[in-house]
Formats: structure tokens, C-alpha cells, sequence
């Protein structure tokens, strides 16, 4: 080939090189930066007093005079709201029956959404459910709901050949001429006198019980339930897997039985995860009963199943690439196998090992699969570490599916679901950043 | 050093978590995501008067409700359909009794997205949409738009009930899709301008509502009987739960005032006593 040729076979492939480079740290920025602005979100926003509430009631957390003093604040920023929602009431009162009938279900509409934002009624009888005692905590989402109050939305059948066109018609036009019409120049005008957002820093979000399907507090219970799972799997995973493949690696030798073993491993990384989830719900829950329902114990179980394979055939190759010579020069010093083993190869295959144990802990965290029928539930409290043996669990990867498809409001819990993506990326990468420390300072100390 | 730290760090968070002292009393609750709404309120509403209790509520559909509770893995198995037969006699089989409680009532109300001009419906036009016979909204009086047919999966009993009173056990259209869930249902209709689905009356947000044989999907008609699709949530137990226990108080909490108020706040109808 001639010098110039290759010259430029050289420079096209760095070139190709650098750019699958450039294209896979774009790829992660898109992927990365939204996620991260969006999960930021649910710590970072504009709290309403209503927030402020919340926290000093469930957690006991705030300036409790502050509050109070916002709260007196509120309160007789929302009063002329009440007047003349009460005014109203007494008109419909007094209108012919069949007009009354129809501003019935109109008011009742309205009282609806003036509860979405502003919550109870301060000194009027206290809803049960958290959602209707507490008004709009976050300034976004009482601004939605506002709109809503505003403007009623109807659909334009009138074309026929096409579906409806979204109409908006301001409310007050409805009321208009009644006692009510004005409320909603007021709630216009004075939105923000009652509900005070201000900038704030919600960092409980991480470390918070939550409340009332997740439409309040924070994601504590999950954070803490995938925490469990995946220590939990690397508890059963790990020594396990280095045993396997110290097995296979110094002692199994190349005979047709070792092969398929081997066989037998490769094809188990390859079973869908899915696949080990209802195993681990047949065998662990249904043969084995290690627990009287789903449980964390359950949900490590089968992740370590999962994560096994991987972890063997990592330790492995681990062991495998310590050179000869070490094994060697302990056997010549009188070391026994075994000793050679612990002593000399284990610990030069350790950063290899590390590897393994790093990729299959986040790939445990991460999983949702195999936790869906063994240990994970929409919601439930934060477990202490004996009942992680009997009980079941939130975790967040199962959470955020949950929160994204199945739950009853799920425009209002979109935040949360953020947070917990947030949390899960955050949580892995770390795991995965420590190992990686850990990786390198056990590799320095055994080159010095 | 630092690992140790790292180390000492999650010790440090197990501890943390083993420290928040308690009772433990555990109550898990499987089953219908339409009754999921009612159980999470339930058990919100209980451990915040019983601080010891623990109360875990998954949402996996009636079928696996029905199955945990089977295999004894639950101690509530939430349905939002009657068991079967042969569920009951799988419970009798392993010693076990199905004892059903009906926390509430239901309408499965028929869903499209609100743009539809669709004014009703017939039990009989359902039918026909779902097995495929009513393909396009023009054969209703509406746009020339091919009809997109959203159902539950066969684990669901939202889906069962459909098909006792709607279907008759006829065949469903091969084109229709399947999605694990209510709230599932419900988003896929509020995409999809051209899509038909049905959802449990909390999950009526965002969507339109079309009355069937002239009646409302409401709670005031699933009261009042009229609404054709209609049928009782349940919460089934292992035999009757034992007297004074937290399972008692907490299955019957349907029979209080305020459970009956946060069955009402949920969306959902609550029975009559």
C-alpha cells in the first residue's frame, strides 16, 4: 500500500473514531441533560404556602410562626373567594327550579377547582384525603388549574367531517350578571397573594416519606427499597459468583461436563429479565415461601439470580488474566492451592472482579422486571432493615412505570416520576462512580 | 480510607433505616388497578391513625389479585370482578375460604377523546365496535376516521366485566390493543383523537364520557341503577379476617362514614348499607 493511502486510511479512522466519540457524548447529553433540568424540577421550584403547609404538618419542618403568619395571610386573601362563592350559593337558592338544577352542577364544577388550588376551607370541615385538604403546592401546577378555573373547555362539533375543535369560554360569562362573576377577576388578580410562591429548595424530596398515592412528600421509601434490592442481590450474587468462578477458572479444568456448565451460564445472561421474574415468583414465593408475601428478601433473590451469570463470567476472566508466573512463584514457595488462590490470584484479579460486581449493580437497581412480581408495591412505607426479610417494598424503577401509566392523576404526579428518573440515573451513577474509585486505588496499591 | 468511608456511608444509611423504631404489622393488599385508587386511600388513611402499621398496596390487575391470594402471598387480594369458580375451589383446595367484601360500587364508563362528537352509544353499537363490525366513526355520524379500539388485558377484571356485560363472550376484534391498566386506558384515549376505550369512573379525567342507552356514566346513575355497566368493587379476604385484628378494621373500613367519604373521593360509589 502506498505511504499516502495509508496515511489517509489512518486519519479517516481517527477522524471516525473522534466522531462516534463526539455522537455518543451528544447522545448522552440529550438524553442526560433533560432528564436531569426535568428531575431537578421536583427539588427545585415555586412553592406555594400551600407546600409550606404540607411540610410543617407532616414533617414538622419550617418556621412554624413564619407559616402561621403566611398562612394568616392567605387566609384573608381568600376570604372575599368565599364571600362570594357564599353569596352565590344563596342566589341559586332563590332561582326557579329548572335554572337552579343547571348552576348547581355548573358551581359545583367551580367549587371543585377552587378546592385544586386553594385546598380546604380554613374553619370549614376537613376533608379525609391529603389531595383535598392541601391546595396547589407547586406554582406550576396551580397556574394549570387556574387556567381551568378561568376558562371552561368545550369541544366545536359544529364540522362534521372532522373531529372537534377545542373551544375555551371564560367562566365568568357563564355566571355572568350573578354573585359569583367577579370571583374570577379576583382569583385572576390575586392568585399569587393566595397561594405566596416562592423560590424553594425541596432537598426532603430524597429523604421524604410520601404521602397520599405520591401526590405529596418526597420518594424516601423508594430510594431506600432499590437500595435494599440491589445490596440485597449482590449480597447473595457475589460470593457466589466468585466461588463459580474461582470453580471454573483454577479448578474445572476442559472437560465436556465443564463446557456445558459454561454453556449453561452463557445461556442464562441471555434469559430475558422478565423470565427470571416469574421464576422468581413460582420458586421463591410460591415453592420456597422465603417470605409470607412479595419481599425484598424475594426481589434480591431473583435479582441475584439475574446478575449471576454476568458476575461469573467477569470473575472469571478476571482470574484468568492474572499471569501464570504469580500462581507459579506461590506454588514454589510452598503455598498450597487453595492458598495460592486466596492469597495471590484473587487479589490481583480483584479491579477485573470490581468490574463485574460495578456493571451488575446497576444493572440490579435498575431492573424492573424481576421485581414486579417478587418484591415491588405502588406504595408502602419505608422499611427498617429486619422487615426487608417479610415485606415488599416501593422501588423506584418499579415506580416510575407505575407513576407514568397506571396511577389515577398522573398529570399531577409528573414531577415526582421525574424525581425518581433522576434519583435512579444519580443512584446507579454513583454506585458506579465509587466503584470506579474503589477500582482504581485497589489497581495503584497492588502495582506499588 | 475512602472506601471505608463509602463503606461506613452505607452502614451508616442501613442503620439510619433500622433505627426509626416501630411496631411492625404488615398488611399487602394485590390486585385491580381499578380498586387501587380505594386501597392506597385506605391504607394512607389507616396507617396515619395506626403509625405501627404497614399496609403495602401493588396494582398487578384482579387476575393476580386473585392468584396472590390463592398462594396465600396477600392478605387483601383487591377485584374489581367477582372470583371465579375456579379460583374459589383453588382457595378451597388449599384449606382457604374466599370471603368477599364489596367496598364499593363502579361504572365502566366508555371513554373517547373529548374532540369525538359522538353523543352515545348502545350496548349493541359497543358491541359492535369491539368485535369489529362498526370499523370507522362515519358509520356512527361521525368523522371518516378508522375507529381505534383500546381494551384492558385478560388479567384485568375491568376486562372481565366488559365481557360478561358488554361482549356476551363474544370474540374481540383482532385489531384491538391491549393495555395493562386504567390509568393506561385512559391515557391512550386522551392521545388518540380516533381511540375508544373503558375505565373505571376515577379514571374519567381528561377524557369523554359517553352515555350509554341515553344514561351518563355518574355516580348518581351507578346509584340509581341506571347505568347499564355497573358492578361492585371487591376487597376478598382469607375467611372472615379475625375479630380486633388490624385487617378487620382495615377491610371494613368501607362501612365507616369516612371510609364511605374517601370511596366517594376517590371517584368511586360508595355501597349501600
Amino acid at each position: 500500500m502506498r505511504t499516502e493511502t495509508r496515511g489517509m486510511l489512518d486519519r479517516a479512522f481517527t477522524g471516525t473514531g473522534v466522531f462516534s466519540i463526539l455522537l455518543l457524548v451528544a447522545a448522552l447529553l440529550v438524553i442526560l441533560a433533560p432528564l436531569a433540568v426535568r428531575g431537578l424540577k421536583a427539588v427545585v421550584f415555586q412553592g406555594t404556602v400551600e407546600h409550606r403547609r404540607v411540610l410543617l404538618d407532616k414533617f414538622g419542618r419550617g418556621d412554624r410562626a413564619a407559616v402561621q403568619a403566611e398562612i394568616a395571610e392567605v387566609v384573608e386573601a381568600r376570604a372575599p373567594v368565599y364571600v362570594m362563592m357564599d353569596r352565590f350559593q344563596s342566589e341559586v337558592e332563590a332561582m326557579p327550579l329548572s335554572q337552579r338544577r343547571k348552576m348547581r352542577a355548573e358551581f359545583q364544577e367551580v367549587r371543585k377547582l377552587v378546592g385544586a388550588i386553594l385546598g380546604d376551607r380554613s374553619g370549614g370541615p376537613a376533608s379525609l384525603l391529603m389531595r383535598n385538604q392541601y391546595g396547589a403546592t407547586r406554582w406550576d401546577r396551580a397556574q394549570v388549574k387556574l387556567q381551568a378555573l378561568l376558562f371552561a373547555e368545550t369541544w366545536d362539533y359544529s364540522d362534521n367531517s372532522s373531529f372537534g375543535k377545542k373551544v375555551h369560554t371564560p367562566r365568568a360569562e357563564r355566571f355572568s350578571g350573578t354573585a359569583l362573576e367577579p370571583m374570577f377577576g379576583y382569583f385572576r388578580g390575586n392568585i399569587g397573594r393566595m397561594l405566596l410562591p416562592r423560590r424553594t429548595v425541596y432537598w426532603g424530596f430524597f429523604t421524604d416519606d410520601s404521602f397520599d398515592s405520591h401526590l405529596f412528600g418526597g420518594i424516601w421509601p423508594e430510594l431506600l427499597g432499590t437500595l435494599y434490592l440491589a445490596v440485597g442481590a449482590m449480597l447473595f450474587a457475589v460470593p457466589a459468583g466468585i466461588l463459580a468462578a474461582i470453580f471454573f477458572a483454577e479448578y474445572a479444568g476442559d472437560s465436556w461436563a465443564v463446557g456445558f456448565l459454561r454453556t449453561c451460564v452463557s445461556t442464562l445472561a441471555g434469559v430475558p429479565s422478565i423470565v427470571f421474574g416469574l421464576f422468581g415468583l413460582a420458586f421463591f414465593i410460591g415453592v420456597v415461601r422465603v417470605s409470607p408475601s412479595k419481599s425484598v428478601l424475594a426481589g434480591s433473590l431473583t435479582l441475584a439470580l439475574m446478575i449471576l451469570p454476568t458476575l461469573i463470567r467477569t470473575a472469571e476472566e478476571a482470574i484468568r488474566a492474572v499471569p501464570q508466573t504469580y500462581r507459579e512463584a506461590a506454588l514454589s514457595l510452598g503455598g498450597s492451592r487453595w492458598h495460592t488462590i486466596v492469597s495471590v490470584v484473587l487479589p490481583a484479579a480483584l479491579p477485573g472482579i470490581l468490574t463485574g460486581v460495578v456493571i451488575s449493580l446497576g444493572r440490579a437497581a435498575g431492573e424492573t422486571a424481576p421485581i414486579i412480581f417478587t418484591a415491588a408495591v405502588s406504595v408502602g412505607k419505608p422499611l427498617r432493615l429486619w422487615q426487608t426479610l417479610t415485606q415488599p417494598t416501593p422501588a423506584l424503577p418499579w415506580n416510575i412505570y407505575n407513576l407514568a401509566t397506571e396511577h389515577e392523576a398522573v398529570e399531577e404526579v409528573r414531577h415526582v416520576q421525574y424525581g425518581m428518573v433522576f434519583a435512579l440515573v444519580g443512584m446507579v451513577l454513583l454506585l458506579n462512580l465509587a466503584a470506579i474509585v474503589l477500582r482504581a486505588r485497589v489497581a495503584r496499591k497492588l502495582r506499588a | 480510607m475512602k472506601a471505608k468511608l463509602a463503606v461506613l456511608v452505607a452502614v451508616g444509611l442501613m442503620g439510619a433505616a433500622v433505627g426509626r423504631a416501630g411496631d411492625n404489622q404488615a398488611i399487602a393488599v394485590d390486585g385491580s388497578t381499578t380498586v387501587g385508587p380505594i386501597a392506597k386511600a385506605f391504607a394512607e388513611f389507616y396507617m396515619n391513625r395506626n403509625p405501627g402499621v404497614n399496609i403495602t398496596v401493588s396494582e398487578s390487575g384482579s387476575g393476580n389479585g386473585a392468584k396472590s391470594l390463592m398462594n396465600a402471598s396477600c392478605d387483601v387480594g383487591a377485584m374489581s370482578r367477582p372470583m371465579k369458580p375456579s379460583e374459589v375451589k383453588g382457595m378451597e383446595d388449599s384449606g382457604r375460604l374466599a370471603k368477599a367484601h364489596i367496598v364499593a360500587m363502579d361504572g365502566l364508563a366508555i371513554a373517547v377523546h373529548p374532540s369525538n362528537p359522538l353523543k352515545g352509544l348502545t350496548l349493541a353499537q359497543i358491541r359492535d365496535i369491539y368485535t369489529g363490525k362498526i370499523r370507522n366513526w362515519k358509520e356512527l355520524g361521525g368523522p371518516d376516521q378508522a375507529i381505534v379500539v383500546i381494551s384492558r388485558d385478560t388479567n384485568s377484571g375491568t376486562y372481565e366485566c366488559f365481557e360478561t356485560l358488554v361482549m356476551n363472550q363474544a370474540k374481540m376484534f383482532e385489531k384491538t390493543e391491549y393495555v395493562g391498566s386504567n390509568g393506561a386506558v385512559r391515557q391512550r384515549v386522551m392521545d388518540t383523537p380516533a381511540a375508544i376505550g373503558y375505565v373505571g369512573l376515577a379514571f374519567t379525567e381528561g377524557v369523554k364520557t359517553v352515555p350509554v342507552d341515553g344514561v351518563e356514566a355518574t355516580m348518581d346513575t351507578v346509584v340509581e341503577k341506571k347505568y347499564p355497566i355497573a358492578r361492585p368493587l371487591f376487597f376478598y379476604t382469607n375467611g372472615m379476617p379475625k375479630k380486633g385484628t388490624h385487617l378487620e378494621s382495615f377491610v371494613n373500613l368501607y362501612k365507616t362514614e369516612e371510609g364511605r367519604r374517601i370511596v366517594e373521593d376517590t371517584g368511586f360509589v360508595p355501597v349501600a348499607l
